[in-house]
């Protein structure tokens, strides 16, 4: 008797979880960037290029460690659907060429 | 037999080669409203659409070079982006904007390649894939660009003075897109010497340029070298397409207006 | 076995000696198809022929009919840069695009002929105009109408002087004050610093029976600015890095891009290359 009601309770919670989804639509039609909330790598992506203005007056080391965060960050954004990866290589790869431009100089300024 | 026969073979292929040259003749000059328009064919075609055509004086009125170039991803060249219809659905590239929702001037801004596009949309989606259509934008350039100041060449407008005027205001920041960044540490200006004798120096003023384009949209794609000097380019590499000619043969005003980058008076 | 090898190499000589005449027969053909001879031609007869320009790409039949522009009325009145670089015209018959629109839009022949423009004291009769019995069609889409046009050459130019090689010596007339070309239209040219304008010199020619080539940049700069020329047609930054010869000019790039087209024809040897001897240049 216990099993069955638990089973039955378990049933309705699940129909009732595919009866919202329906309702909302899911989140693959919902808008992507403003019904989620950020995804890590995201987060991650914005906070190491949205430096990129400042990055004259950054040290070498910090710029090094920019440049080490980005390539960590290159297989997660691999690993997305074939739009979002097309857009994001292409920005990661002018955010860290940037830095590595600025580290040159730096470099090639001290010899 | 053999050091004949190829000795003849080049000699004719030099004498074909050299009738069909095209140095030395002057380029046709796009029409004001012409001039930054980009024809782009990857896929509409093969999904029977006319190509695309994207005029870029719409758009630089109304946001930074930045915004689109770094933030939302476009390539500085026509057909280097590989859009497709998917990706502007989902609203990257042109759906980043063109997605039926953003409100720009207080208009809603027509949906790109919706998922389900029928019949009914043809009308919606000739705004875009255009050429070879007769197609009456929403935007004219004469009443567009009557109370702007005038140049030479290009579009035939000053858009610099424009924008100190205050009638445009192009926007640097993407909701969505654009990281949010801390105020630019400008770098200073330049002067860069031009090889010939007489002709004045080039000033490169790097705020004018940061404005709009921000540090990543040039460096390292388009200048590679870290010192100044070592970027060796002349005016043959920019006409090319090259270095300023990225810019400077497109979009930006173009090379014949030569006092706009030669600008240091010149000592006696 | 000697004789043998003999004969072979004869054979193979033979061979030899018919492919190189072949060879040459093509380059001569190829040289001659693409005008690549090296001694220009004569230019067109009558000298009002000279500097026409015939526009058919939209207008032929059923449209109004061709139109013709003749270059001596217009340089006559107008710098080269007028017209050039300001209001745009390619320097090739049908390059610029020009449409009924654009002109009624105030480009290209609109930029003056718009009805309103008032030019050395005259009203400049509107061009492409949406009225329907205009009776100014003519005046352009002349090809094969005689009597459509307001000027003839021959009346127009009987005071000026005339060039000992060939038509009209439009530098003398400019000297003379006969002609006064207009450099500067409000609402389309836009006044610049002035660019300093670089030295004439020489420029040694391919051959060493030929005298040496004297350029004047200021003569060229007076009709044409920088722009016209630089960086389009003459891209270099460095002279001499820029190689053409007879045959390029011929073809009409460089100096042929105005030189056998609207300005001297090639064939003016000393309008270039100075007379007197080689070793006093």
């Amino acid at each position: 008797m216990l099993k069955r009601s638990i089973a039955l309770f378990l049933f309705m919670g699940l129909v009732a979880v595919i009866g919202g989804l329906c309702a909302t639509g899911g989140p693959a039609s919902s808008d992507a960037q403003v019904a989620e909330a950020p995804e890590a790598w995201k987060t991650e992506f914005d906070d190491i290029c949205s430096r990129s203005q400042n990055a004259m007056t950054f040290s070498q080391e910090e710029l090094a460690a920019l440049i080490q965060r980005c390539d960590a960050l290159l297989p997660q954004i691999e690993k997305l659907d074939e739009t979002r990866k097309k857009v994001y290589m292409g920005r990661l790869r002018m955010c860290r060429g940037l830095y590595a431009y600025v580290l040159d100089s730096r470099k090639n300024e001290k010899k | 037999m053999n050091k004949k026969l190829f000795t003849v073979l080049t000699l004719i292929l030099v004498f074909c080669g050299l009738s069909f040259s095209q140095t030395g003749t002057k380029k046709k000059r796009p029409l004001p409203y012409e001039y930054g328009r980009v024809v782009i064919n990857n896929y509409s075609e093969k999904a029977d659409l006319s190509p695309v055509v994207f005029e870029h004086w719409m758009h630089r009125s109304k946001f930074t070079c930045r915004v689109c170039h770094v933030d939302v991803g476009f390539a500085m060249k026509a057909g280097a982006t590989g859009i497709t219809a998917a990706d502007n659905a989902h609203g990257y590239y042109c759906g980043a904007c063109h997605n039926g929702k953003m409100v720009e001037d207080g208009k809603v801004v027509f949906a790109s390649c919706s998922r389900r596009a029928g019949v009914q949309d043809t009308s919606r989606c000739d705004r875009c894939h255009s050429l070879g259509k007769r197609v009456v934008s929403d935007f004219d350039f004469f009443t567009f660009s009557q109370p702007f100041p005038k140049e030479r060449f290009g579009n035939g407008l000053d858009w610099e003075k424009a924008e100190e005027l205050g009638l445009i205001k192009p926007a640097s920041i993407l909701e969505g897109f654009s990281s949010h960044r801390r105020s630019l540490a400008a770098q200073k200006d330049f002067a860069l010497n031009s090889k010939v004798e007489g002709m004045p120096d080039i000033i490169f003023s790097h705020t004018k340029h940061t404005v709009w384009n921000g540090c990543e949209l040039c460096h390292p794609d388009i200048f590679v070298g870290v010192k100044k000097g070592t970027s060796r380019y002349s005016m043959v590499d920019i006409s090319e397409g090259r270095s300023c000619g990225a810019c400077h043969t497109t979009v930006a005003f173009p090379l014949t207006d030569c006092q706009r980058c030669h600008s240091k008076p010149v000592q006696p | 076995m000697l004789t043998c090898s003999i004969q072979e190499r004869t054979r193979k000589n033979k061979r030899g000696l018919c492919l190189l005449v072949l060879a040459c027969g093509v380059l001569f053909l190829t040289s001659v198809a693409t005008a690549q001879v090296y001694l220009p031609g004569p230019p067109p007869q009558p000298p009002s022929d000279y500097g026409k320009v015939v526009l058919d790409a939209y207008s032929s039949a059923p449209g109004p009919g061709a139109v013709v522009f003749d270059h001596w009325l217009h340089r006559s009145m107008f710098t080269c840069r007028l017209c050039h670089v300001d209001i745009g015209f390619a320097m090739k018959a049908k390059a610029t695009g020009i449409r009924p629109e654009s002109n009624r839009e105030g480009f290209h022949c609109g930029a003056c002929h718009d009805g309103k423009r008032l030019i050395k004291g005259k009203t400049v009769f509107a061009s492409c105009s949406s009225a329907g019995n205009d009776t100014n069609c003519a005046r352009c889409h002349s090809l094969g109408k005689p009597n459509a046009r307001k000027y003839e050459y021959k009346s127009f130019t009987a005071k000026f002087p005339k060039s000992s090689n060939y038509g009209v010596n439009w530098e003398a007339a400019e000297r003379a004050g006969l002609v006064n070309p207009i450099d500067y239209v409000e609402g389309i040219s836009i006044k610049k610093a002035p660019m300093q304008n670089r030295e004439a010199f020489s420029i040694k020619a391919g051959y060493s029976w030929v005298n040496p080539i004297w350029f004047s940049h200021e003569k060229h700069s007076i009709w044409n600015g920088c722009e016209l020329c630089h960086p389009e047609i003459f891209q270099t930054a460095r002279k001499d890095t820029v190689h053409y010869s007879m045959f390029s000019n011929i073809e009409g790039r460089y100096c042929g891009a105005c030189h056998g087209k609207v300005a001297f024809p090639l064939n003016n040897c000393s309008g270039c290359h100075p007379r007197g001897p080689m070793w006093a240049q």
